[in-house]
């Protein structure tokens, strides 16, 4: 099972787990429509497109509505703590919630009782909270955009709008090499990173695997959500059995691709971009490979 | 519905090795941080009076340890007290403050740290936000789009994380430049 967990941004939506399902424009998750876009919402909808093309399991999800309280990411650190054994997910993507650093030590105990422990995958501030916690090493991907590298990079750093000012003055695409070396020496990386940026960079603690460079689509960084497809195709197609680094290229490779399908602006909405990837995917993946 | 069961924050906050993710609200005076405790503890936040490493004292001996992630909802529930400033426990002791900023033919990205937000020149009109990963931003996300830049509500002040602080002062650049005619 693919198990994507976060916040969605409603004051009064209670916790909900359930399979994402599409309804229109909207998802469908245990009988609760949510907008499909922004956030965790475009992280579910892109793994479910790749899923849906795939032609394996949806998405599983837990989600709750949080404005920026922390009481709805508080419920799904709870039920994951609660659940995770019972629940048993082959991969566990975890994304936009308060930075809760006791609960994220505790959830990470969870997983480490799973057996077979799933594959880890964290962006936004459930990346945020991993490093900040110290347990960056024992995830299985990280996808960081430049900003967030430079915080990785900052050993001391417990959240980006506290790094090094030096760190992030020179973090341009030239540093991320250094960057991600820095990274992995302080134990702020996972075993893999996809840093997302000008080229899109696939690292592990060797160093750079594999860059990303075309097409180069600038406007895609102004667009609300366009890492979080990213994080919801990799983590889909790990599920489906890829291997990470091919997982990587492929995500950043086909988030590239549908922006160039149509003119994107800095204004395309990330609905638009999600909406043009089953195009991206019949042209560069075989279901049956 | 799902209720968690009842979890003992004490016993999960023994746990923790470190005083990771954890900032101090600094005062001149011990009444003023009593009197800031209680205001925290009572509009829900965590907090706790301690006292300040040597290298980070300023003004009195006593500081109310918080969540740092939550430093703005904090600071708005502190108006009624006096205090020196916000620091974190570890690592850099200055909040981010450069702004870096991309022209498109008719748009403009303002990035403030990890956040970024982006308007039409033109009109002044807010055509997206992007970057960050604290639960406010999907939701001052959806407040601020296809709304004129001097319209919408301060992320600071209707935002709890610091990624919404991070955007604030996004916000901020993009007001500059919107005042300036919008051209950089």
């Amino acid at each position: 099972m693919l198990l994507i967990a976060g916040i969605i941004p409603r004051a009064d939506t209670p916790l909900i787990y359930g399979t994402a399902a599409r309804q229109g424009s909207l998802l469908s998750i245990d009988g609760y429509d949510i907008p499909s876009g922004q956030g965790t919402a475009a992280m579910i909808s892109a793994a479910l497109a790749m899923t849906e093309y795939l032609q394996i399991d949806p998405p599983r999800v837990v989600i709750a509505g949080d404005i920026g309280r922390g009481n709805g990411s508080r419920l799904i650190y709870q039920y994951l703590i609660e659940h995770l054994a019972e629940i048993s997910p082959r991969v566990l993507a975890l994304h936009y919630w308060m930075p809760d650093l006791e609960l994220m030590q505790e959830l990470y105990e969870q997983v480490q009782l799973l057996n077979p422990r799933p594959m880890l995958i964290a962006d936004a501030a459930s990346m945020y909270a991993a490093k900040a916690v110290g347990l960056a090493s024992g995830f299985d991907v990280f996808t960081p955009d430049l900003s967030e590298i430079a915080f990785l990079a900052d050993a001391e750093a417990i959240h980006p709008a506290y790094i090094d000012k030096h760190l992030f003055e020179s973090c341009d695409v030239n540093s991320i090499p250094e960057l991600i070396a820095a990274a992995y020496r302080n134990q702020g990386a996972a075993r893999f990173l996809l840093v997302k940026g000008e080229s899109d960079f696939i690292a592990d603690k060797n160093g750079i695997l594999a860059s990303i460079d075309g097409p180069d689509i600038p406007e895609l960084e102004c667009i609300g959500g366009t890492g979080d497809t990213i994080t919801g195709m990799c983590a889909a197609l790990i599920f489906s059995g890829m291997d990470i680094e091919n997982a990587l290229k492929l995500s950043a490779q086909t988030n590239r691709e549908a922006g160039a399908i149509n003119h994107t602006t800095p204004a395309t909405r990330i609905e638009e971009i999600i909406a043009r990837l089953p195009e991206v995917f019949r042209s560069k993946l075989n279901p049956r490979e | 519905m799902f209720w968690p069961k009842k979890k003992n924050r004490k016993a999960l906050r023994n746990k923790s090795e470190a005083k990771q993710g954890k900032g101090l609200v600094l005062f001149d005076t011990v009444e003023e941080a009593i009197k800031a405790e209680k205001l925290v503890t009572k509009a829900g936040y965590e907090c706790c009076l301690v006292a300040p490493p040597p290298s980070l004292r300023k003004g009195c001996d006593v500081a109310v340890e918080i969540n740092l992630v939550e430093q703005p909802a904090i600071e708005r529930t502190l108006q009624p007290v006096s205090y020196n400033e916000v620091v974190p426990l570890a690592g850099s002791a200055q909040l981010l403050d450069i702004v870096q900023v991309f022209e498109f033919p008719e748009h403009i990205m303002v990035k403030a740290g990890n956040m970024k937000l982006t308007f039409e020149t033109q009109s002044g009109i807010i055509v997206n936000t992007s970057g960050g990963g604290c639960p406010d931003i999907p939701y001052l996300h959806i407040e601020m789009m296809g709304k004129h830049l001097d319209e919408i509500p301060r992320p600071r002040d209707i935002g709890h994380t610091l990624c919404a602080l991070m955007l604030d002062r996004a916000v901020e650049g993009a007001r500059e430049i919107w005042a300036e005619g919008g051209t950089v």
